[in-house]
This record gives C-alpha cells, structure tokens and sequence, in this order.
C-alpha cells in the first residue's frame, strides 16, 4: 500500500511541477524543425511541450469533447473552420503578428477564415503524382497529367505499379480536376463521371493506399503514386539515404490538384494565448519558416522565407509551382450531409468493385 | 500413438510460432541498419543508441511504465475485491457494473471519460490516464479472480470459520493463497492492457502527455523508423524479466495448482 502511495505521489509531482513556463504546442509530428523550437524557447524563455495528433479528426474530436491545457494548434483549413463554426478559437490580435505582411496574400482571407480573424497559414502540400524516375522514363509515361493515373492507355504499361490515396475526398477531387471541373464541385452528374473514371482505372491499380506507400516507392515495388507531396519528397529522402540507384520525383499536374494549408491557431482556453501570440509572430519570420521547408519539403506560403531556403527545393515546381499552375490549386471545402452520405455511398460502389 | 504425438507436437509448434514469430521479427529488425527497414541490410546497434538520446520516446515510455504499474496494481486490489464480493454475493446489478467497462467500446469508454474529466474540471494528465486505465483495468481482474473462486472448494473457508478465524484472517491465510494464481493473471493482464492502450490514452491524456502507444502512433505519418523495434525490444525485455522475477519469487503462482 504504501509503495502504491508513493507512486501516487510521484505521479503527482510530476504533473504538478510547473514552474516553468511552458507553452503547449498541439501539432503534427515532424512539423517544426528542432532548430527553429530551441531558437523560440531563447526567445520567449520558456519551454516549448508538444503533443501530436495525425487526423485532423482526431483533433476535432478531442477538443469538442472539452479538452484543455493545448495554446496552439495546427489544423488544415477546413478543420479551421469547423473549430471556428464550433466556438474552439480565440481571436487574433493583429496588432501582435507584425510579420503578418510577409504571407502572400493569396493565401490570405480565404473562405474557410474571411478576414483571419482566428487563422494565419503555416504551411502547405499538395496532392500530385510521385514516380520512381528510372522505370517512367523507361516506359515513357508523361508525369504532369493525371491522365497517368486515370487513362488505360498509360495505365497498361503500369498495371499493378499503381497506388492511389485510400481517400475519397482526395480521389473525387483528383478526377474531377482531370476531367476539368473544380476540385469542390458538387453537381451529380459530375460525380458520376468522375466514379464512371475511376471503375475504368481501378483494374489497373494495385490498392488503395494512404499509409505504406512511401516505404512501397522507396523500395521499389511501386512505381507510380497518387499522394502527398511531403511523403513524395520523404520518399525520395529515404530512397536516397538507402543507396537505390533511383529517385522518386513529384509530378505537379497541369490539370492542377489540391492544396493542403495548415493554420496556426490559438485555443479559446490557451492557458498562455501571450506566449502563442509569440509563436505565430516568430514562425511568420522568414528564416524560422524556411526551416521546416528545408526539413520536410513543404510547400511554404512566407514570402520572406524563399530567400533560406534550399535551391533544389525551390526549384522544385511541385513544391513552389509557378503562377498557372498555383491558380489551378485548390483547397478542399466540407460537404453537407448529404452530399457527404451520397460521396460515401459512391465510394462503397467503387471499393466494393461492383 | 506415435503418430498423435507428432500431429500434437506440430499443432504445438505451429501455435507457438504464430504467437512468436512476429515478436522475433521486431526484434531482429531493430538491429537493422536501414531506416526504411525494408529489408536486411546489415547488424547495427545505432538505433538503440539513437533511442537512448531521443528524449520524447525515452519519456514516453517512461509514463507508459509508471502508468502501466500504478493502474496494475491499483486495479488487482479492487479487482479481488470485485470479484471476491461477486463470488459471494451473486447479484446481477453488482455483475453488471464491475463488467460494463470490458463490454463498452473503446472509444465511448475513452470519449465519456474525457466528458467527465472536463465536467470535474480535472486537470487532463498523467494522473487522470492512469485513473482511465484502472477504470477499465478493473473488470479484468475481476473476472479472472471470480472464474479462480468459482474452483475452490467452499469448505476450505468453512473449517477455517470454526476453527475461530475472523473473515479478514480466512480471506487473508485461506482464500487469498488459493486465489493468488488468479490474482497474479490478473495483475499481468491489467498491466499489459494498460501498456498498450491507445484509444482510452487519446482522449484521457492532456496537453503533453505522451504514451508509448500515443509517440509511436504519430509517428505512422512519417514512416516507422527501427528505434520502435529498439524501444518494443526493450518493453518485451522487460516484460519476460517481470515474469521471470514472479515466478522465481514464487514458483507456485504461475501454475493453475
């Protein structure tokens, strides 16, 4: 009993010795780059404590429930905007991000934040095709159209090298981006075309993946992929540090595709919404952003940032696309109910191969 | 005969390789030299090294421990009690409730937890994970110890009643011993559920505290590195060395007699 207590008593400490200041970071893992969380914790004299989520779901779900103690989070758009519809967020105090001026604009004031009362972005990716270079120059498929995922014509030279994302937004939004509607179009019809597209390829398609295909590229066994750009350029990384006589390049379609922007945001009961302030203002300098650029090859919407970061990323027209291809971007927004039920029952259909 | 024999020890095996196999390939590829661990590339103990430098997964699996061993214990004492009380007083309400939490899923057990949490006002942390874990541990050891009792012969405790022991010095010199094995069951499994608890863990743990599960599991989006071979190879260590221990203490507990 007594060892019991004292465990207890342990456990107690442990939680209770907070003198420090610390500010909480709710956040991806691997989306901030240790140099630049040493940096802040000199800069605000406070230490920096991080917990992770993986689904922007698993954040949304948590914090309905109630869920305290986090001062920042890190959601995609959409996610900003069901938290804001919630009453999760604390408005911000312009008059504290003087470095605000360094985002471009164009990824400012956006529908999912009108005005960015509560949301300022951090970082972006993309959804495109990734490739192993060797075999797709040696078949001579073409890496800027997503006809390569979609056409048997290609596909058949490919059969069974293929993944596409285990993710009915994202497959929907890249279909109906080849077939020339907008990523968020709602119409039927279209959506029919779309599934009508997708039956025809499926054959040809080794799985639904959205977890091991990094690992299948760098290995070899996949040659193509439908996925996010950050797990196509860790792939390469990987690919690299394994001495594969390949690389696994980003293909950024010119049909355009989805852009992916996590914002950062401050919790209705941030516990320290000053050292958060502090935070966003110190991530909007340039150098501070550029250094998760360089980690994980995100796309990165600071304009101040470009001038530290790496040239080979910058060079990389999938992770900085040039203007007619940005302009063909396009974030996800949610569905209603219904359209949700209708996508999902869509969405079995195609699983379920019938 | 000889022939039953071999198609026994082939059952045998088979069973036992199911149950290991997968263990002995997490193990050896932690000393993989490869950060994909795709394939063997060669011996290297840099991920144990790595490991032992890496503060978050070393804290981490620190909280997993202490959380894994206070939930354990708290909940084999309250869970000998349930189920000593449900094997004496054979009511159904009082079954309900001890066993509710087995049959509840996960994620409304977690969900609801955390709702309560949020309605006392508790502080999310380390403190109120490991009173999630006993809540859920409970019912297991429970139900272990009442299938225990349901085996024991009932004139045991009676002799020692006319022989003048109080009921405190029957259950503690009687019953208590003839349970233990039992009791020790249930202790390892409530400490092998809390260890690796994810779901419950999410929803209960506060701003920046980390599990073992919790790390691991964020760190899918960016592919598994062999350092969760290293630390799994470490806890799987630890855990034959904590089976070891109890039954070199007491060779009696393991065995069913």
């Amino acid at each position: 009993m007594t060892r019991i207590l004292a465990l207890l008593a342990s456990l107690l400490v442990a939680t209770t010795a907070v003198a420090k200041d610390e500010f909480h970071l709710y956040n991806w893992n691997n989306y901030i780059a240790p140099e630049t969380i040493k940096r802040f914790e000199e800069f605000c004299k406070c230490e920096v404590v991080q917990t992770y989520y993986s689904d922007n779901e698993e954040l949304l779900a948590k914090l309905a429930a109630g869920a305290k103690g986090y001062d920042m989070l890190v959601p995609t758009s959409n996610a900003v905007q069901a938290l804001i519809k919630g009453g999760q967020l604390k408005p911000l105090d312009k008059s504290q991000l003087s470095n605000l001026k360094n985002i471009n604009p164009i990824y400012l004031d956006t529908p999912f934040d009108p005005g960015n009362k509560y949301s300022v972005p951090y970082a972006m990716s993309t959804t495109i095709i990734g490739y192993n270079d060797q075999k797709i120059k040696e078949l001579g498929l073409p890496t800027d159209t997503w006809a390569v995922i979609f056409d048997p014509k290609y596909l058949e030279k490919v059969k069974g090298r293929v993944t596409v994302l285990d993710s009915s937004n994202e497959l929907f939004a890249a279909a109906l981006k080849y077939l020339g509607y907008s990523a968020n179009d709602v119409d039927p019809k279209h959506w029919d075309e779309a599934v009508a597209l997708i039956k025809k390829a499926k054959p040809y398609w080794a799985a639904f993946n959205a977890s091991s295909y990094i690992k299948e590229l760098t290995v070899g066994n996949i040659w193509l992929v439908h996925g996010y750009s950050n797990d196509i350029f860790q792939a390469n990384l990987d690919a690299k540090a394994a001495g594969r006589p390949f690389q696994i390049l980003q293909g950024m379609p010119k049909e355009g595709a989805v852009l992916a922007v996590d914002n950062m945001v401050i919790h209705k009961d941030a516990p320290r919404p000053d050292l958060a302030l502090k935070f966003m203002n110190f991530m909007l300098e340039g150098k501070n952003s550029s250094e998760l650029t360089n980690l994980i090859g995100s796309g990165n919407p600071n304009m101040d940032a470009v001038k530290y970061i790496k040239p080979e990323i910058l060079k990389n027209p999938a992770i900085f696309p040039d203007k007619a291809v940005e302009a063909k971007l396009e974030q996800l927004k949610e569905l209603t109910g219904p359209q949700r039920r209708l996508r999902n029952k869509l969405w079995t259909e195609i699983k379920a191969g019938r | 005969m000889r022939k039953r024999r071999l198609g026994l020890w082939t059952a045998a095996l088979t069973g036992y390789a199911f149950l290991y196999v997968p263990l002995v390939i997490v193990i050896a590829y932690s000393f993989n030299n490869s950060r994909l661990n795709a394939e063997w590339v060669g011996f290297t103990l840099q991920w144990y090294d790595t490991l032992f430098h890496d503060q978050d997964m070393l804290v981490a699996a620190g909280n997993s421990l202490m959380i894994a061993l206070l939930a354990s214990l708290v909940s084999t004492v309250l869970g000998t009690a349930a189920g000593v009380a449900m094997y004496r007083y054979p009511s159904k309400l009082l079954s309900v409730l001890v066993l509710a939490p087995i049959a509840i899923p996960e994620i409304l057990m977690g969900v609801s937890l955390l709702i309560f949490f949020v309605l006392l006002n508790f502080t999310l942390g380390l403190v109120s994970v490991a009173l999630a874990h006993i809540a859920f541990c409970i019912g297991f050891v429970a139900i272990v110890v009442r299938a225990r009792l349901a085996g024991m012969d009932e004139t045991l405790t009676e002799a020692a009643r006319d022989c003048g022991a109080s009921p405190w010095k029957t259950f503690r010199y009687i019953t208590l011993p003839l349970i233990m094995p039992g009791v020790i069951a249930g202790a390892l499994m409530a400490f092998t559920l809390s260890i690796d608890d994810f779901v419950i863990t999410f929803f209960t743990a506060g701003a920046g505290t980390v599990t073992l599960p919790l790390q691991i599991y964020s760190m899918i989006k960016i592919a598994v590195t062999p350092e969760v071979n290293a630390v799994s190879s470490l806890l799987m260590l630890l855990t034959l060395a904590l089976i070891i221990i109890a039954s070199k203490v007491s060779p009696s507990l393991l065995r069913s007699e």
